[in-house]
């Protein structure tokens, strides 16, 4: 009963808000917020019965035999419900402050309300196609949250982008659907992993793991599917904290742990799994380098540290990728939320280059930023040293040293990039009083950032105060885990996070690791520590504050195209997909429809109207000539019987 | 003394053809619808005869049809014709070609 | 006697509201609208209502007046009653009480051929049907192009039935044939193939399936929206029925020959609206060619004839009804307060007009095959019984219809109602009661649907347990 109310909380909320929003008016913050916290301390509730045995189980509806759904509750579920509806309950609150005076507030509240119940149902769904319309819905909610300022043509744009992508994802899972029926017969997991082994040869098994993949891959930003993700960033920033950080981009992490099982039966699923996790983690990151926009940095930090937990997940270590899902959610929702308190002071400008010296000004949003960038740079004793290094290793224990190579490298790149947001928004001086020119911005709706045109047409007056405590409360109690998560995985196999997952997942065949775990860390360390001095010696010392808007000027001119453009992604989506489809579907419309087919049925007509015209002819008008005409038919007809019948006799 | 049918049927013949003659050849509405009067009673006559020749009363009953169709004919066609020569004072059917097509 | 009355009562008050002042359009709605939620409770009273049968030929071969529910009529005249009664309360303007007047005989005419158990009766009532729609175009004035282009097309298919009937009557002796399962039709194979082809070519225009399908759009973007709504919804599933319930029955060995072309078409038909709807710029146009795709799914199914491919077909055939018609109930609205259909003159009303919005998303969302509602029920059951019953290729084309569908319903929603306010609108008031209460049946009816489709796969279930019965006999 209670796994129902989690469950229906947020939809309550959400048709609620929905259809009453402009009469509930800033009460909907509020009930939005309660709708989310309820049913995460009724989660905390049922942990007990959760981490029973398989955990909690409620039948639904049946379609059809073999097509039963349900809701489950096990210890995989209730890690990402409890995040789900913890962080999302903070941020709610944020939303609070943030979203103070849009018009729109009531539907806000309403879409992440829906949100939070479209992704409970795609954890806690007992089967695979329960879990693909959660995989749908969430979507739906992102679509709706970025295309949140809907007078926008870009986010309008950025939000169908993101929604097609989507579907392509959806789409993989119901190939998978399709053979799991075929082969299994029922889409419940139970009955799935009991079955499966005998089910699938090793080929369908491939097809299987890959369709669910294509899932992961547009939900969680892997390469090729990751394009939609820094356009999501239109959406308002609690958004993107929620959904393009903490939970909805962080379903694939779940999917796979989820079909473990799977996974660890398909050795090529594996390779191809953490391949792309890989080059997603390197990709991203270096992307992340080049970008400007405070959310876009944030963006590509997210989706090489998804390509981190979905190549943890993909190798096998499947605990190391969920936990470095549970500490991401909360650092990375920090930096998001830190920003956003950013964004909201400084009358939603978004761009880095015109920001600096914001320490003064917003102490306790660098403080917020400084903790995020410190738990993602993986720092010993913040959060993210724990959970990064167990995926790294990981790779390594499982006989990924390239891989392990890759996450290597991709730590230092990290480290650079987000000291460099740090010390490009918070040290030297600030500059939003520099012309954008000096800084190399040309057209600031055309170099991904927003600036000075306004990101709320509702809002009357832009914001320039001070973050209200209803933003600055849930940062602050996102710090305490972004710092103390980490230490859940400590102490090796007796650490609670081990003993909590003890045999949950499959255990995958490791290799004696060429290196040790001790030599490991360090090795990683030291590659953080170059990644942060580079940072340093460009952007932290007093010499970098003094001549920064020249260096940042000679960067934005000097950065190559290839990042700029985001390795031309989008542009080869637009050459090879989108404008072939269009111009086909223009041929269609404007040339074959009226000038093949329809052409093609004219000629019969006017073959019938050559007929008409030929018989037309007989019909003179003239009385005596229908009468000779008669009296012929009539000699004929005689004729014929004389002839038949006459003759014969 | 008994007519044959032959004589009857030759009579018949004779006025039908002289009906058709009128029909095809004669120009004036009021000369047309005699003729066709004409090719109905020839017809009458024919069926007649059978109807005599062979004891069989189905023959009658078809020439009473033919009369009152006959009848109603030739109503509709005065009508018709009085109508025409309203609207213009010709006598010619070939004047008379609104249905061509 | 429910079943007569379902088929005659709307055609007698129809033709009696001829009576009714032109003028007095809330009188015609509301009793357009009366007859509609009758018929429904009608429907829905007793699925089990006794057949009503009538002798009427017994040569050259047996015939009669014989009408009754099977399982997928009943849903079918229930969606019929739905989308009727929210069509009957979208009508408006100076035309309406001669629209209410066409509606109410087509939903007369549908009921007969949905609850039609002779075959030749199913023929006549295919006719019938075409004549409201024919009617309600000439009477548009400048449509009449249209009027014409719909009634050539259909009645080359409507001689192409009357003909098969004749012939199957000729050959098997009787036509009361259909959902009679004691009914042992023996049709050569001579016979079978000119048979089926006959009724294929009806069938197939009517859906319609590529190459025949140009009449579609014209007629969507000529017709009122009332008369649309229920042509889309319901008028375009006569064809997928009669493949259903008369090709699959006394046609399967023919079937399974033409399977191929058929899945051809089907996959063509997906392909082409889905990209047709990308291009198109006139919002109704739009919605007629994804009914293109769409009901080419439902084509592969049909051909497919798996157990759960047919299910879904059912369910897909009802959601589509449902949203298609929800989808032409809005799209009618914005275009009477807008006068326009263009999707590039259109564009920011969301912000004025946010019940409309929502309103139109729900329906977009549906027709793109949104997980939770029912087009996703049918899409999935369809997809998933072609793949299982090794039907691979057309189900992998189905799903790249799933994406490109997902892509032209964004751009029609987003055209219409995002971007930046669009000055040189007309400005008009948001979605009004009447409105909302139209398409409210319509919503609740396919969330409820996409969250179970249990009640309608269970009955069909029967359904098709029974058809192949008779085929063993042949």
């Amino acid at each position: 009963m209670l796994l129902l109310l989690i469950w229906l909380f947020p939809l309550v909320g959400g048709v609620l808000l929905w259809a009453f929003g402009p009469q509930l008016r800033s009460w909907a913050g509020p009930i939005g917020s309660a709708l989310i916290g309820v049913p995460f301390v009724a989660a905390v509730m049922l942990w007990g019965d959760a981490t029973t045995g398989a955990g909690l189980n409620l039948h639904l509806v049946s379609w059809l035999s073999g097509w039963a759904f349900g809701l489950q509750l096990d210890r995989l579920s209730l890690v990402w419900t409890l995040i789900i509806t913890g962080v999302g309950f903070l941020i709610h609150v944020y939303s609070m402050g943030y979203m103070d005076g849009d018009r729109a507030y009531a539907r806000f509240f309403a879409y992440m309300n829906f949100f939070v119940f479209a992704m409970l149902t795609l954890v806690l769904s007992d089967n695979v196609v329960g879990l693909l319309v959660g995989w749908g819905l969430v979507g739906l909610a992102s679509y709706f949250l970025i295309g949140f300022w809907f007078e926008r043509p870009s986010a309008v744009a950025a939000a169908r982008k993101a929604f097609v992508m989507n579907v392509v994802g959806d789409v993989g899972i119901m190939f998978a659907v399709f053979i799991i029926v075929a082969k299994v017969g029922s889409i419940g997991y139970a009955d799935i992993f009991a079955r499966f082994a005998t089910a699938f040869t090793q080929q369908e098994l491939f097809l299987v793991c890959l369709g669910l993949f294509i899932g992961c891959a547009a939900k969680s930003a892997q390469i090729p599917l990751h394009t939609w993700l820094p356009d999501a960033m239109e959406g308002p920033t609690p958004v993107s904290a929620l959904i393009h950080a903490a939970t909805m981009v962080t379903a694939g992490v779940y999917l796979i742990a989820r079909f473990a099982p799977l996974w660890s039966a398909s050795a090529d699923a594996q390779e191809l799994v953490g391949v792309i996790g890989a080059l997603t983690a390197i990709a991203g990151a270096i992307l992340g380098c080049a970008q400007w926009d405070i959310k876009r940095i944030l963006a590509y930090s997210t989706m090489s540290q998804i390509g981190y937990m979905i190549m943890g997940v993909g190798v096998g270590a499947y605990d190391a990728g969920v936990f470095h899902f549970l500490t991401h959610a909360f650092f990375k929702a920090q930096l998001f939320l830190g920003a956003g308190i950013v964004i909201h002071a400084l009358a939603n400008e978004q761009d880095v280059r015109r920001m600096g010296g914001l320490w003064r000004r917003l102490p306790f949003a660098f403080i917020a930023m400084a903790v995020g960038v410190l738990a993602i740079c993986g720092i010993p004793g913040f959060s993210g040293y724990f959970s990064k290094d167990a995926v790294i290793y990981g790779a390594l224990v499982t006989g990924h040293p390239w891989l392990y190579a890759v996450g290597v490298i991709t730590a230092g790149i990290t480290a650079y990039y987000m000291f460099r947001l740090l010390f490009v928004t918070f040290l030297g001086a600030y500059r939003g009083e520099v012309d954008p020119s000096d800084l190399g911005i040309r057209h600031p709706e055309l170099a991904g950032t927003a600036a000075s045109s306004g990101h709320h047409p509702e809002e009357e007056e832009p914001h320039h105060h001070a973050p209200s405590w209803l933003m600055s409360v849930p940062v602050g109690i996102l710090i305490v885990p972004s710092i103390l998560i980490g230490w859940l995985d400590a102490g090796g196999a007796n650490a609670p996070w081990q003993r909590f997952f003890a045999g949950f997942f499959p255990r995958v065949a490791e290799v004696a690791p060429p290196l040790g775990e001790l030599a490991s860390t360090g090795l990683v360390l030291a590659v953080v520590a170059i990644g942060i001095g580079v940072a340093y010696v460009r952007y932290g010392t007093r010499a970098a504050h003094a001549g920064a808007v020249a260096r940042l000027r000679g960067e934005t001119i000097h950065m190559p195209r290839v990042l700029v453009n985001a390795y031309y992604f989008d542009a080869a989506y637009d050459a090879l997909l989108v404008r072939p489809a269009r111009a086909v579907g223009a041929w269609f419309v404007r040339v074959f429809d009226p000038h093949v087919l329809d052409a093609a049925v004219r000629e019969v007509a006017i073959s019938a109207q050559w007929l008409g015209h030929l018989f037309r002819s007989f019909q003179t008008g003239l009385v005596r000539a229908y009468a000779l005409s008669l009296a012929f038919g009539v000699v004929c007809v005689v004729a014929y019987y004389a002839f038949a019948f006459g003759v014969g006799r | 003394m008994t007519v044959s049918p032959e004589s009857y049927v030759a009579l018949s013949a004779v006025l039908f053809f002289i009906g058709v003659v009128g029909v095809i050849a004669r120009r004036n509405p009021l000369i047309m619808l005699m003729s066709i009067e004409l090719l109905f009673n020839a017809a009458n006559l024919a069926l007649v005869a059978y109807a005599r020749a062979w004891v069989n009363n189905t023959g009658h009953v078809f020439a009473f049809l033919v009369i009152t169709v006959a009848a109603a004919e030739a109503a509709i066609g005065l009508a018709i014709v009085t109508m025409t020569f309203r609207r213009s004072a010709h006598v010619d059917v070939d004047e008379v070609s609104a249905l061509r097509g | 006697m429910i079943v007569t009355a379902l088929v005659l009562g709307p055609i007698v008050i129809g033709l009696a509201l001829y009576a009714v002042p032109r003028e007095r359009i809330v009188l015609v709605r509301i009793i357009a609208a009366a007859v509609a939620a009758l018929a429904f409770a009608l429907a829905a009273y007793d699925p089990a209502a006794p057949d009503a049968s009538l002798r009427w030929l017994s040569r050259p071969f047996v015939a009669s007046f014989h009408l009754g529910f099977n399982p997928i009529s009943f849903w079918i005249v229930l969606l019929l009653a739905l989308v009727t009664f929210g069509a009957a309360l979208a009508l408006n303007g100076p035309r309406a009480r001669n629209i209410a007047v066409q509606l109410l005989v087509l939903q007369g005419a549908m009921n007969g051929l949905f609850l039609a158990k002779d075959l030749l009766l199913f023929a006549l009532f295919w006719d019938l049907m075409l004549l409201p729609v024919f009617l309600v175009l000439l009477d548009g004035g400048p449509h009449a192009h249209a009027a014409w282009k719909y009634l050539i097309y259909n009645l080359a298919g409507g001689l192409a039935l009357l003909l098969a009937t004749a012939a199957f009557g000729m050959v098997s002796g009787s036509t009361d044939v259909l959902y009679d399962p004691n009914a042992h039709i023996a049709i050569g194979i001579v016979w079978g193939t000119w048979i089926f082809a006959g009724f294929a070519f009806a069938f197939l225009i009517k859906t319609p399936v590529f190459p025949f399908h140009t009449w579609m759009p014209d007629t969507y973007a000529e017709l009122p929206t009332p008369m649309v709504a229920v042509v889309s919804a319901v008028q375009s599933k006569a064809g997928l029925y009669g493949l259903i319930v008369i090709c699959s029955v006394f046609f399967r060995p023919e079937m399974l020959q033409a399977r191929t072309l058929m899945f051809v078409l089907g996959a063509i038909a997906l392909i082409y609206g889905a990209l047709a709807s990308l291009a198109e710029r006139d919002t109704k146009r739009i919605v007629a060619y994804s009914s293109l795709s769409h009901l080419g799914l439902i084509l592969l199914a049909v051909f497919t004839g798996s157990q759960l491919a047919i299910q879904g077909a059912v369910v897909y055939i009802v959601a589509h009804g449902l949203f298609s018609a929800a989808l032409f109930l809005v799209l009618g609205a914005v275009e009477q307060r807008e006068e326009t259909r263009d999707l590039l003159r259109l564009g920011g009303l969301g912000s004025r007009n946010p019940k409309l919005a929502g309103a139109l998303v729900i329906g977009a969302l549906a027709a793109l095959g949104l997980p939770g509602l029912a087009g996703f029920a049918g899409e999935i059951l369809i997809l998933t019984g072609l793949f299982s019953a090794g039907v691979v290729w057309p189900a992998l084309v189905g799903l790249i219809a799933v994406i490109l569908a997902s892509a032209y319903m964004l751009r029609l929603f987003q055209g219409v109602m995002n971007g930046p306010d669009v000055p040189d609108l007309p400005e008009r008031r948001d979605m009004t009661w009447l409105e909302g209460f139209a398409i409210a049946p319509l919503v609740i009816a396919f969330l409820a649907l996409g969250v179970d489709p249990g009640p309608i796969t269970s009955l069909t279930i029967g359904a098709h347990t029974a058809a192949p019965v008779n085929v063993s006999a042949r």
